[in-house]
């Protein structure tokens, strides 16, 4: 027997689902809540293998408790890694290659980013026409304190060749059948950057398994993809590395195209910054409101850039008025948002919020269409009725 | 506060139907004359929900079950068509959307979380 609490836990977390206004199915679905040891209240897109969404409501600290903090995994998750085994071989184009313990990595001086990682894939079920993948909403991103040795000091105890010009990562997930590894590379530039790390800590404590414990890599303002979690083995390439999840996977068309378009591999190019974006955390989608002042909140980020200004919309974009930046910022770091309104009458609004960051790029009211749906970043929206 | 959770209560009814009782974390699939081969295909390697949650034309749900094939999933050549038949007419691009469960209160995070909900 579900337990009247249960059943008032599901209802509401059916209304916070409800709230992304998506009709239902014939078919009864099973919308129990679901124990995931470590995560509270996340919206399950995945349980076998493990994709959680974090509720954009959720979205009002600077820092995404883990608990909070969406989940991307692309194949099963490791068991149970023993700390005391665990090894980071460090090999390819280096001079000397290496064999590093966690009690290495502790001997390395420790480096703090804050830095906002998103899914690449986030906003695609919003993708019009539908593209396949994990039908993300709004929620596969957060912002958290990852510490660690910088990957480029532990790339100097191998020696990095002239010739390497890719830095490859390959995580201790278990992969199902014959599908291919997710096994990526990135740019050696970004690999010696200070800032990319090897991540053991996330906001103060170790790593979750969830989150790839016990080290990760962390590429700051670039798409979680570049992120390797339960990192084992570093491999510098002297070109980018190949597979599925190089190519065709996480690659932008170099053009824009007529949505539902096919791209051909050559005219496309791999996802790596991400981009100007914001996010409406409250007032509800769908919510009621009194016709009292009220606080419109989020969140606003962009990648490798510096958010300039988050504008917001009460007309459904006939007029724009600039939201207050929270005091909290870093560089890769979201900042938060808040605008104070006074609805002028009782009646239904459309609010929208649209970032613009230090390079000038801006958040567009339509995003560009790509076939695997990727860096959604339109203006964010929410429908609310305010009463008199 | 009282309309908002009588409104949850009923949408909450229609979705989750007859489904109370034990719930398995694991999405099923729609019956059809399919579902045990598509079962049998698919889900050693992920659960229902990943196909439940998509709308593809059939266009792209053969390329998708081209693609699973490539990776392992086993599809019989006389099944072929019809399991596209059967993702096609499920999970179109004129479904309506799904819903999704969220994970519980985890009571060792709980002392943690500061969010409202």
């Amino acid at each position: 027997m579900t337990s009247r609490r249960a059943f008032l836990r599901t209802a509401s977390a059916v209304a916070l689902v409800a709230g992304v206004a998506q009709p239902f199915r014939a078919w009864a679905a099973d919308l129990s809540a679901i124990s995931v040891p470590g995560k509270d209240g996340m919206i399950v897109r995945s349980y076998r293998f493990l994709d959680l969404e974090t509720p954009v409501e959720f979205m009002t600290e600077w820092i995404t408790p883990v608990n909070h903090f969406f989940v991307r995994n692309h194949m099963f998750a490791p068991g149970k890694v023993d700390a005391n085994t665990w090894k980071l071989t460090i090999g390819g184009e280096v001079e000397k290659p290496v064999t590093l313990t966690l009690a290495d990595l502790q001997k390395v001086p420790i480096h703090a980013v804050t830095n906002t990682m998103e899914c690449a894939g986030n906003g695609r079920s919003m993708q019009s026409p539908k593209v396949p993948g994990i039908q993300w909403g709004k929620g596969a991103v957060g912002n958290a304190k990852f510490s660690g040795p910088s990957l480029k000091v532990l790339l100097e105890k191998a020696g990095v060749k002239d010739t390497g010009k890719h830095v490859m990562f390959r995580g201790l997930d278990e992969v199902p059948g014959k599908v291919p590894p997710f096994v990526r590379s990135i740019p050696i530039e970004k690999a010696i950057d200070a800032d990319t790390l090897v991540a053991t800590h996330m906001n103060g404590a170790p790593l979750t398994s969830h989150h790839g414990f016990p080290a990760r890599v962390v590429a700051p303002g670039w798409a979680g993809a570049a992120s390797c979690k339960w990192l084992t083995e570093i491999t510098v390439l002297d070109k980018p590395a190949e597979g599925n999840f190089m190519t065709p996977g996480y690659r932008l068309p170099n053009t824009p195209v007529k949505p539902g378009e096919a791209v051909k591999p050559e005219d496309t190019h791999s996802v790596t910054g991400l981009t100007v974006k914001s996010l409406i955390a409250g007032p509800s989608d769908g919510a009621k409101l009194r016709s009292s002042k009220q606080e419109i909140k989020g969140v606003a980020w962009a990648g490798e850039a510096d958010i300039a200004k988050v504008e917001i919309s009460t007309d459904g974009g006939t007029s724009w008025n600039a939201a207050e930046l929270g005091k909290d910022h870093a560089r890769y770091a979201w900042r938060l948002w808040t605008y104070s309104w006074k609805p002028a009458k009782s009646g239904d609004y459309i609010i929208l919020s649209r970032a613009t960051d230090s390079q000038g790029r801006v958040q567009p009211e339509a995003a560009i269409w790509n076939p695997s749906g990727y860096l959604y970043n339109a203006y964010d929206q929410v429908k609310v009725y305010v009463q008199a | 506060m009282f309309k908002l959770s009588v409104s949850a209560l009923a949408v909450a009814l229609i979705c989750v139907g007859v489904a109370f009782g034990p719930s398995s974390p694991n999405e099923a699939l729609p019956a059809g004359s399919m579902q045990e081969k598509a079962g049998a295909a698919c889900l050693s390697c992920h659960e229902a929900r990943i196909i439940v949650q998509q709308r593809l034309s059939k266009a792209a749900w053969t390329r998708e079950v081209d693609k699973m094939a490539k990776w392992g999933a086993e599809v019989d050549p006389q099944d072929h068509d019809a399991l596209i038949d059967y993702f096609s007419a499920n999970f179109g691009p004129d479904q309506p959307l799904c819903a999704a469960p969220t994970t519980g209160r985890d009571s060792a995070s709980k002392s943690r979380s500061k969010a409202k909900h």
